[in-house]
């Protein structure tokens, strides 16, 4: 009876009743629209924290240009090179400094080179990439005195090499050298060449030299001191040579000759992601799984695969690899070193000329195999056939194997931070005072859409309040209308013996259905609105999915994946809720006001107190 | 028959500047059947003695008694509902229901049934003297009067043997307060109601059968 006399008076105010109605049904949808937008946004943020990295890429920078030259034959003059000078290599330790934050890294990555002498990287013996190669280990005689430019010699023994037959006729050309050594037509030499058929007009097999000096390189990055000195390609062969401690670094150098034909790359890493191609989607798992934290932390003998490397070995995830680490390149990229023409050029041999011994050997357990574009010759792509591996499964220090080694690079060392704190990242950084390295960092667009999400955020913010305080001015006024000025019908309904619980309901209920019915049509409509609105805003926001160094972009598929696209979904719940919060409002609210109402008695609401 | 006694009652309040005694040690009884006037000027606290007899209000001290039965151990919202209406000077009618639906609130609030509770509400609007056409108009339609009729008939309607009534006739033309009072008169009389009327009208106290003269809180029985 109570409730039903309620909304009957209530529905008696009818103008006031609809206008309260509109009002509400505005208001309500005015607050769901913005805490839709809010909670989509939000959702949009976490989808995107959960896709989008920020990764640095380090690279220290040279503090001079030197000019090299080097002579050119054809012009009879040196062409000058520029060379950068760098004072003293920074340690990546350089990058550890308070309130870093880093997520992964920083890392300078090794570029290991893994040695298995029954696995023919490249198909066979001769050939890399589908090509004769092109380096020859021959002895020669000369056919008369001379120096070494265009000079005419005989091949006496063709110890490594395809394509050159005892007594073939060829030239030896230093072919950079101003000052070409002397060679005479008596004696025999053994020579480590190269073909470089058509440096001259004229035609003919012509071969340069290929320096067999040692790249040994220590911990410190200094190159080791090898005793044979610099450009060292030839030796004479005397009587008894092949026998004697001179011929030594030759017969390494023979033996170390089919190297490149088993070596392949090994990357370590705290982090794939810290590897551009897997950041930037160019390579992706195709089966299997990634390292786990647990797998980085330990060190696990664990590793990912390229598709080429399990075809040609016939690995599937869970088998093991043998990966037998022979160098470590602390100076370039695997994706530069090796490539599907030929990789792992190094000098086989150290700094005393003997050949290098594999300083670790483990198996590795296979738990995943990716795929995408490798062996491109691009120092941020994937080398041929690389596989990668934990940084802290290589047990065993590198410090005599190390072949090149070279300052931070943007393609060897990096590191990972929270998304959006790039700007707080580099006034710390910067606050350090070290000009000579170069931070850039790849963030896929992030920081574009979190500034497009900030704003929609503000945007939401503003929506919140409007419809709170507007909600709130139509509760308040509505309730002033309904509950507070009816003071009096509370009080006569106390004078006829209603209890305060019947005086409480017999205003609230009208009141109360009115809300009920204005907020969940205003929050249904609003968190619908929101959602559509959202998703048509969504369709202008910026991905940005380029990757600035290797000036590419990442292929079609993985760029057409926006990872916030899907998470509008059902608006029913937001709208559910925003109903509710509304409803809590207008009944504290009510409540409050019919509680003023019944703090009164009702000859003193008459104003008979007077009496 | 006692029906209503007040024994040594006080009521004092206080205000924002001082301690108000409205009430001041007041003794009383009332009759079943009786028709009484409480007088007095304004600000003597007449209102506030009818207020505690409605149980509106509770004494600071002393009792007032119902049928024998103190009224500070009764529900008094149940008090007002069966035994005591209380009739104001401003008629105090719902504006949102009409004249019918008013006088039906009380009955269905008591578990009446609608059509039963329509139908006394049509009885008792008619035993108040008003026409079937005042039926279903809302008080904004009626005059004075009727509104005044409308709200005796609510306060027959919820079934007491008590009507405490707040200056009746205040906002009435000399012609409806001869109505009203003799209304009331009736429903003293001739229904056995206990009517006791507050009023600074003389020709009204003239009228009842008891007149109280109540003075700086102080009730003397005039007649």
């Amino acid at each position: 009876m109570i409730i039903k006399n309620s909304i009957r008076q209530l529905l008696r105010m009818k103008g006031r009743a609809v206008l309260f109605l509109v009002l509400l049904l505005f208001a309500s949808g005015l607050f769901s629209v913005g805490r839709g937008f809010w909670i989509i946004n939000q959702k949009k943020t976490e989808a995107y924290e959960n896709t989008f990295m920020t990764v640095g890429l380090v690279e220290q920078k040279a503090v001079a240009v030197e000019k090299i030259k080097e002579w050119d034959p054809e012009r009879g003059d040196y062409t000058m090179y520029p060379r950068q000078v760098y004072g003293s290599y920074h340690p990546v330790e350089v990058l550890d400094f308070e309130g870093a934050g880093y997520l992964s890294g920083p890392e300078k990555r090794v570029a290991y080179g893994a040695y298995l002498p029954d696995y023919d990287v490249y198909g066979s013996e001769d050939q890399i990439g589908g090509g004769l190669r092109l380096d020859f280990i021959l002895e020669v005689t000369p056919l008369e005195d001379g120096v070494m430019n265009h000079m005419k010699a005989q091949v006496n023994k063709v110890w490594k090499g395809t394509g050159v037959r005892e007594g073939d006729i060829v030239r030896i050309c230093d072919h950079y050298n101003p000052e070409p050594g002397m060679l005479y037509a008596d004696r025999t030499y053994v020579m480590s060449l190269y073909d470089a058929s058509g440096n001259h007009v004229e035609g003919g097999l012509e071969f340069c030299p290929v320096d067999i000096r040692s790249t040994q390189v220590g911990a410190d990055g200094k190159l080791l001191p090898d005793e044979v000195g610099d450009d060292y390609f030839c030796e004479e062969v005397t009587e008894g040579f092949w026998e004697s401690e001179r011929s030594r670094r030759w017969r390494n150098w023979i033996e170390v000759y089919d190297y490149p034909n088993h070596i392949f790359p090994v990357t370590g890493t705290c982090d794939i992601q810290l590897m551009m191609p897997f950041y930037t989607g160019e390579a992706y798992l195709v089966s299997g799984r990634e390292f786990t934290e647990e797998e980085y932390a330990q060190g696990e003998k664990v590793c990912l695969i390229p598709e080429t490397f399990a075809r040609k070995r016939e690995l599937s995830v869970g088998d093991q690899v043998r990966l037998p680490l022979l160098v470590a390149d602390h100076s370039r990229s695997a994706g530069i070193n090796y490539s599907i023409y030929g990789g792992g050029g190094y000098v086989y041999l150290n700094a005393e000329g003997e050949p290098y011994e594999v300083f670790e050997d483990s198996e590795y357990t296979v738990v995943g195999i990716y795929g995408g574009t490798a062996g491109e010759m691009d120092e941020y792509g994937m080398g041929y056939q690389e596989v990668v591996i934990p940084s802290r499964s290589v047990k065993n220090s590198d410090e005599d194997n190390i072949v090149f080694y070279s300052p931070m690079r943007g393609s060897t060392t990096s590191f990972r931070i929270e998304n959006g704190t790039i700007e707080e990242y580099l006034s710390k950084w910067n606050r350090l005072g070290i000009d000579d390295i170069e931070i850039t960092f790849y963030d896929k667009g992030y920081t574009e859409l979190e500034a497009n999400i900030s704003n929609m955020k503000q945007i939401s913010r503003i929506l919140i309040a409007a419809g709170i305080i507007m909600v709130l001015l139509v509760l308040g006024y509505f309730s002033w209308i309904f509950i507070i000025r009816q003071r009096e019908r509370t009080a006569v309904e106390r004078s006829l013996g209603f209890r305060k619980r019947h005086s409480f309901l017999s205003l609230f209920c009208g009141i109360f259905l009115v809300m009920l019915l204005g907020s969940a049509a205003g929050c249904t409509a609003g968190s619908c609105l929101a959602g559509r609105l959202s998703d048509g805003l969504g369709q202008t926001v910026y991905y940005d999915t380029s990757f600035g160094n290797s000036g590419r972009a990442l292929t079609a598929a993985a760029a057409s994946q926006d990872p916030a696209e899907e998470v509008s979904g059902s608006p029913y719940p937001a709208a559910f809720q925003n109903m509710l919060l509304v409803l809590a409002a207008g009944s504290m609210i009510a409540g409050a006001g019919i509680a003023l109402n019944l703090r009164q008695e009702p000859m003193k609401m008459f104003g008979s107190r007077k009496e | 028959m006692e029906i209503l006694r007040a024994e040594h009652v006080s009521y004092s309040y206080q205000t924002k500047y001082q301690k108000v005694e409205a009430v001041r040690d007041v003794s009383c009884s009332f009759e079943q059947g009786g028709f009484y006037a409480i007088v007095g000027e304004s600000g003597s606290g007449k209102s506030t003695f009818l207020s505690l007899l409605a149980g509106l209000d509770v004494p600071s001290e002393g009792t007032i008694y119902v049928q024998g039965q103190s009224l500070g151990s009764m529900d008094r919202d149940a008090y007002r509902l069966n035994q005591a209406s209380v009739v104001y000077q401003s008629f105090h009618l719902f504006p949102l229901l009409t004249a019918q639906e008013n006088v039906m609130l009380p009955m269905e609030f008591k578990k009446v049934k609608k059509r039963e509770a329509a139908e006394r509400a049509k009885r008792l609007l008619e035993r108040v003297g008003l026409e079937p056409r005042i039926l279903k108009q809302f008080p904004k339609m009626m005059s004075g009067g009727e509104q005044q009729r409308v709200a005796i008939a609510r306060a027959v309607a919820a079934g007491g043997e008590i009507i405490l009534a707040d200056e009746p006739t205040g906002n009435l033309d000399s012609e409806n307060e001869k109505k009203i009072v003799a209304l009331l008169k009736d429903l003293a009389h001739e229904d056995n109601y206990t009517v006791i009327v507050i009023t600074h009208n003389p020709n009204v106290a003239e009228e009842t059968d008891h007149v109280f003269r109540m003075k700086d809180g102080e009730l003397t029985q005039v007649r």
